[in-house]
């Protein structure tokens, strides 16, 4: 399964990336990662290779497409660059992957994949048709890159926004390298490990300052309830009648501004009480004849209900095939 | 099938299970007969009168001890089909076809029943037809088996070369039956028949030898039994399958030495014969019974003897002389041969056990369709304690021969049984000693000599962990010479003369040791005993035990032998804050809520020297973390109708509470504190704890509102507060009733973060799934050991059909029928979806506890579907990998190191943080490394942060160092929430222990919203 994912990607970078290079050329970036992004998306569906699940694919592809699409205007408008480098990193990229599938795969490992792969189950079509956008994420993620390079990446990607034809000059010489460098943040305190060390002192201002914020809060809070409870009255007053609203259920015995009881009894003590008579029922079950035969009825009733659904669940387990202890 | 008939849906289950797992005799029997006939005319095409000397099998016939072997070949006088195809009770897999050949009489002497003589003839005549069968081209290939693993009788395996898909690994059987080759008075029990067998120049009786050739003189006629038994009568035939289903699932019963699918007919058949069954009866009802028989009743003590066909009658000293010589008699037709005699005390003991244990599982709510016929019980999951003797080329084995009555490796298995019972007491409730020595690759022509290839194989059930813990083992007094010598013979050097407390003097053997390593003293203890008696090296002990516990250590120890420091100081702490005074409302109840104080933290906090009312200076000079996780403790207020109304309003205040608390305690009591505007931490004994308020009002709402309707006005924050200190009180008592929970939860917890889990499976949820395992661990025992319980909660998360089934935690036994009832709507409802979409349904993993029947505390958003599934290859793959290591690997500590080594390309992408900026580099367990993909972008690290407190700030004031030491400061984290912050279409994979990877895989279900 992963191995045909891998080749049928493949087909699919391999055929378009003559044009997709030609076109970045010409066109504007928007545009033409769109369009690039529709063509491999109609190059899949013209390789998948076993005609007999043809029709399912197909089917689940044009679901895949459209999250392509969703998803495309989201990255397209903050993935611009990433989109050029990524082009050209593409086929370098498949073909180490291919390598690696057909390569000496360490037992364990190929054996939970398969594993995982299997349970993955109708969502990997749509996974390979999200192929050519993976390899966006791939990149965009950079394999084994440090922590903050995500965020990193967005930071230089702003700077770098401005100039972008430099930029576009930087990436080819980059791609020599291969290897992105990352600087470690701490320069700026906007992101990366400088800022979290700075927000966690800055988090930690001494008792007495998080007393007073906490004062002051409270002060805010009582005066805004004061000034609702304000505003009541005076609307209240103004027309010199109050609006009662019907409250559904039962009559509360709790003040809900004080928390005190109002009533004398405690509703939770009251239910309590309710509770318990309910138990102990002045005849015991089984007494009189209309009890018993209704306490036989539900129980048939119950074991009827019982039997019908597990009918369905083994009916369920059939098709799991889990009678198998072998 | 009448609706009448199928009364609930275990018999459903059971009908379902026998479809699929009888045989299409129809299709079979086509296939049977061209290969038995082709079979058949390639034997008789041998030709007759050839000289057969033991050539053919020099080593087999010289190291069996016989001689004048030679015989002229004659054609067989017969073939029959017998065994579970002929009686058409075959069970898939088996396609495991017997043939009889029925040996001729004229190639043996009169008294060839002597020395082995017949066993090595019967081996030369299976040796003859191997190499005709070779030859036809109709036979794939011949292999060598043996009949219940007794070496001196080879049986042959023949596959055939034209195969149908419908029986993957159909094959015949050869065996070879005697009828009436021998006077069989000759071979009565009493009878010595080997003649090196002697005590003192006198020969004693073979019983053993006697029967191994009686059974084969009668082959013929106990398969007849049989047949006449299960023809025409359906039922027993269904319960006889369903009896191998069973027998097969428990690998410590389906043994040489205990049972086996003949066996397991035969008392069928006496069972029907004796009128035990009714005609009436279903074949599950047929099984009960049968399991019921065997687990209680009381001939076995008197020995199962069916009615003899003849007028010999089984005399009363008969009967005796059986009993006396074997533990299990299963006398047949013809009253002379015991067909048990294989069966050992100890299988015979097992196999009662795993009977009547059976028979509990049965009486289950839910009928324990699963536990009695779908779960594998193999040894790993079984013992609590694995062991395997590597004896290959041990001469001490064989030292006075391969067969005597019994064979060498019998006698072995014996030995070291006793051995061992002797040496661990009453520490173990079971030992099991099983060398299954005969292999697929055995050739005769290698002779016996290569029989010691596989490793012995030793489980060992341990009776309870305080037993198993005890160091001090007190032995006869001093004042009895007798058994005080006996006791210094077998334990030499270990044992002392020691006086204890009340007085007494008695020898005694001590097994000092640390208290976080009392679980190796039974190691310790069969270690010892092997090396003294069986004198064997300690590389050919391999011992099960601890193999694990790299992945719990800290530095150099077990960070577990520092929490009793920690729990005094929760005390301690405790009691601080309900002694404050001066506060609006007194601290009426403290709670602990943190997994370090139920013991099930894979890392306990270690005692940090800053964090503490006094620095004390001289303790300053060792590499210290800069970093201090926080432990959560949970505090109740004196009620009050005081509080503010709102969410937010109600939380500041509980800030300002804590606040205040905080500046008493400073003030007072002069212990240091750091707070942030939600967090209030307080340093204390060297450990740092963060202190939570539960509001009292939401209380009395909560407990009644669980499940029913979590809107109401109890806030979430009060809620999940409640939850998790009902979670860790419950917890807390379980790890106290089983001593050995807490390590398997922190071995599970390890697991899970190390194969990237952590954002997938909450603590708590794995806290529970393991507290299943020991709260109900049919058809098995209480798991007694760390591997025996972490392989059991792989084993629970692969296994377990969480699309079908709630799992219910009963923690305390206190669920009703209602609770039921109400856990398994809920269940229902969570699962409406899944006819609609199979990708719909809420909480793929449905836990229930009792504080939480509607599964919504821990797993309701997480793990979803997929993530499920994954949990559960990786579980699957780990418990495959275990058990085999338990069972045949060399004891490699990479091949166990593999269980906690994720691996990196499952993943679309994987960053790899910086192993010099983890805030606790001591728990990554390994370094990661990718040698496949394309790294794209590297990083420079930081400066800002540093694990570990530089000198520098090791010389500045007590003050600033403790601004220094930072309090739950998780740089991951920070990461962690800044990559979901920016790319919400990643679905990143971590370690919250402390991983050095993140793997990220593109997430389709959040980019569709």
């Amino acid at each position: 399964m992963q191995r045909k994912k891998k080749e049928k990607t493949s087909n699919v970078e391999l055929s378009e990336l003559p044009q997709a290079i030609s076109s970045e050329k010409t066109k504007g970036k928007k545009v033409e990662l769109k369009k690039k992004m529709q063509k491999s998306k109609r190059k899949v569906e013209e390789t998948s290779s076993s005609p007999a699940d043809g029709k399912m694919q197909k089917k689940r592809k044009a679901k895949g497409g459209n999250v392509d699409i969703s998803e495309l205007s989201q990255i397209t408008s903050e993935e611009k660059i990433k989109g050029n480098k990524s082009k050209l990193n593409k086929t370098k990229n498949k073909r180490k992957a291919e390598e690696i599938n057909s390569g000496p795969v360490d037992h364990e490992d190929d054996h939970l994949k398969s594993e995982v792969d299997g349970d993955k189950g109708s969502s990997e079509d749509v996974n390979a048709d999200m192929a050519s956008n993976e390899t966006e994420t791939r990149n965009r993620n950079l394999k084994g890159k440090s922590k903050k390079s995500n965020k990193k990446r967005k930071t230089n990607r702003s700077s770098t926004k401005e100039n972008e034809t430099s930029s576009e000059k930087m990436n080819e010489t980059e791609e020599e390298k291969d290897v992105y460098q990352i600087s470690s943040g701490d320069e700026d305190c906007s992101k990366g490990m400088k800022k979290w060390v700075t927000d966690y002192y800055e988090s930690r201002p001494g008792l007495d300052e998080l007393q007073k914020r906490i004062d002051d809060f409270m002060t805010d809070h009582e005066e805004r309830l004061e000034q609702e409870r304000k505003d009541r009255e005076a609307k209240a007053a103004e027309g010199g009648w109050t609006v009662v609203v019907h409250h559904k259920g039962r009559k509360k015995t709790t003040d809900p501004e004080s928390g005190i009881a109002v009533g004398s009894v405690n509703q939770t003590a009251l239910e309590d009480q309710v509770a318990k008579k309910k138990q102990s029922e002045p005849v015991a079950h089984g007494f009189y004849r209309f009890q018993r035969r209704e306490a036989q009825r539900n129980e048939i009733l119950a074991l009827q209900s019982k039997f019908e659904q597990d009918k369905k669940r083994i009916q369920q387990l059939r098709a799991a095939r889990k009678f198998k202890p072998y | 099938m009448e609706i009448d008939t199928v009364t609930d849906s275990r018999t459903l289950k059971v009908n379902d299970l026998l479809k699929d797992i009888r045989i299409d005799y129809d299709s079979l029997t086509n296939l049977v007969d061209d290969f038995v006939s082709s079979i058949k005319e390639s034997i008789d095409a041998i030709p007759d009168d050839f000289k057969v000397t033991s050539e053919l099998a020099p080593s087999f016939v010289s190291e069996i001890g016989a001689d004048k072997v030679e015989f002229n070949f004659k054609k067989p006088n017969g073939f029959s089909l017998c065994g579970s195809y002929s009686i058409r009770c075959m069970a898939k897999p088996d396609a495991c076809v017997d043939l009889l050949v029925h040996l001729p009489k004229e190639c043996f002497y009169e008294k060839d029943y002597m020395n082995h003589r017949y066993h090595a003839k019967r081996c030369l005549y299976l040796c003859v037809i191997r190499k005709h069968l070779l030859s036809s081209s109709s036979v794939e290939k011949v292999e060598w088996s043996s009949l219940q693993n007794e070496a001196r009788k080879p049986v042959l395996v023949v596959f055939p070369a034209k195969k149908l898909d419908q029986f993957p690994g159909f094959s015949i059987r050869i065996i070879p039956s005697a009828t009436s080759l021998f006077n069989v008075a000759k071979l009565s029990m009493s009878r010595n028949n080997v003649r090196s067998v002697s005590a003192d120049g006198v020969p004693q009786p073979t019983p053993t030898y006697n029967s191994s050739i009686l059974e084969d003189m009668f082959l013929e006629e106990n398969s007849e039994l049989l047949k006449k038994t299960f023809s025409e009568w359906k039922e027993l035939g269904d319960a006889l399958i369903l009896l191998k289903i069973w027998a097969r699932q428990r690998s410590s019963i389906y043994t040489h030495d205990c049972l086996n699918g003949f066996l397991i007919s035969l008392i069928l058949s006496y069972l029907a014969t004796h009128g035990k069954f009714n005609k009436s009866l279903n074949a599950l009802d047929i099984f009960r019974v049968t399991l019921d028989f065997i687990a209680t009743s009381k001939l076995w003590e008197r020995g199962l003897f069916f009615p003899p066909q003849s007028e010999n009658r089984v005399s009363k000293e008969e009967k005796m002389q059986f009993r006396e010589l074997f533990p299990v008699v299963i006398c047949d037709p013809s009253t002379l041969v015991n067909l048990a005699f294989r069966m050992t005390s100890v299988g015979f003991q097992e196999l009662q056990d795993e009977a009547s244990s059976t028979l509990k599982c049965m009486k289950l709510r839910d009928g324990g369709f699963e536990e009695v016929f779908m779960t594998k019980i193999d040894y790993p999951v079984k013992y609590d304690h694995c062991v395997r003797l590597h004896l290959k080329g041990k001469p001490a084995v064989s030292v006075s021969g391969y067969c005597l009555d019994k064979e060498c490796w019998r006698i072995y298995e014996q030995k070291v049984h006793s051995l061992l019972q002797q040496g661990l007491g009453d520490r173990a409730k079971s030992i099991r000693v099983v060398w299954r020595n005969t292999n697929q690759d055995w050739h005769v022509e290698s002779g016996l000599s290569v029989l010691d290839r596989e490793p012995l194989f030793i489980g060992i059930s341990i009776s309870s962990i305080e037993k198993a813990f005890r160091t001090v083992d007190i032995g006869p007094d001093a004042e009895n010479k007798l058994e005080a010598l006996k006791f210094r013979r077998f334990w030499g050097n270990k044992s002392e003369l020691r006086r204890f407390k009340d007085g007494r003097i008695a020898e005694s053997t001590v097994w000092e040791t640390q208290q976080w390593t009392k679980h190796l003293i039974v190691k310790q203890i069969i270690e010892y005993i092997i090396k003294r008696h069986l004198s064997l090296s300690a590389d050919d002990i391999v011992q099960l035990v601890d193999q694990l516990d790299f992945s719990l250590i800290y530095g150099d120890k077990d960070p577990m032998s520092t929490s009793g420091n920690l729990l005094q100081a929760y005390e301690v702490f405790s009691k601080c804050l309900r002694e404050i005074e001066g506060i609006p409302l007194k601290v009426s109840s403290v709670q602990p809520l943190d997994s370090a104080l139920r013991f099930t933290s894979v890392f306990p906090p270690e005692p940090h020297p800053v964090a503490c009312e006094k620095i004390d200076a001289r303790r300053l000079h060792k590499l210290l973390p800069s970093c201090i996780p926080t432990m959560e403790v949970m505090i109740q207020l004196e009620g009050s109708g005081n509080w503010p109304i709102g969410d937010l309003a109600i939380e500041k205040t509980k800030s300002a509470f804590l606040l205040k608390i905080a500046e008493n305690l400073q003030n007072v009591e002069g212990i240091p504190c750091t707070a942030t505007e939600d967090n209030v931490d307080v340093f204390m004994g060297g450990y740092a704890f963060r202190m939570r308020i539960m509001h009292e009002r939401g209380l009395s709402l909560v407990k009644r509102d669980i499940g029913a309707d979590p809107v109401k006005q109890v806030s979430s924050i009060d809620k999940m507060l409640f939850i998790r200190s009902q979670h860790a009180s419950m917890i807390n008592g379980l790890q106290g009733l089983f001593p050995t929970y807490a390590p398997v939860a922190r071995l599970a917890k390890r697991w899970v973060s190390a194969h990237l889990f952590s954002g997938c499976l909450a603590e708590e949820a794995i806290e529970l799934l393991v507290a299943h395992v020991f709260l109900t661990p049919l058809p098995l025992g209480v798991p007694c050991s760390r591997i025996n319980g972490f392989l059991r909660f792989l084993r629970l998360l692969a296994d377990y059909d969480w699309m079908f089934y709630p799992l219910i935690v009963d923690i305390n036994n206190d669920f009703g029928r209602n609770d039921e009832k109400e856990i398994n709507d809920n269940f229902m409802a969570s699962r409406k979806g899944y006819e609609k979409d199979r990708q719909n349904i809420s909480s793929a993993m449905f836990l229930a506890a009792p504080y939480d029947k509607a599964s919504e505390a821990w797993t309701s958003t997480s793990p979803n579907l997929s993530e499920q599934k994954r949990l559960a290859a990786y579980a699957r793959s780990s418990a495959n990998v275990l058990s085999k290591l338990v069972l045949h690997e060399h004891n490699d500590s990479v091949q166990w190191e593999c269980l906690f080594r994720t691996p990196l390309n499952n993943y679309d992408a994987v960053v790899l943080l910086h192993r010099d900026k983890l805030p606790y580099p001591r728990r990554l367990l390994f370094p990661s490394e990718l040698n496949q993909g394309k790294h794209v972008a590297r990083g420079k690290a930081s400066t800002a942060f540093n694990p570990f407190l530089l000198p520098g700030d090791l010389k500045r004031s007590h003050e600033e160092l403790k601004k220094k030491l930072m309090v739950d400061f998780e740089p991951t984290k920070c990461f962690m929430s800044g990559l979901q912050e920016e790319f919400g279409t990643l679905k990143p994979w971590y370690d919250h222990i402390g991983g050095d990877a993140i793997g990220l895989t593109w997430n389709k279900h959040n980019s569709k919203v």
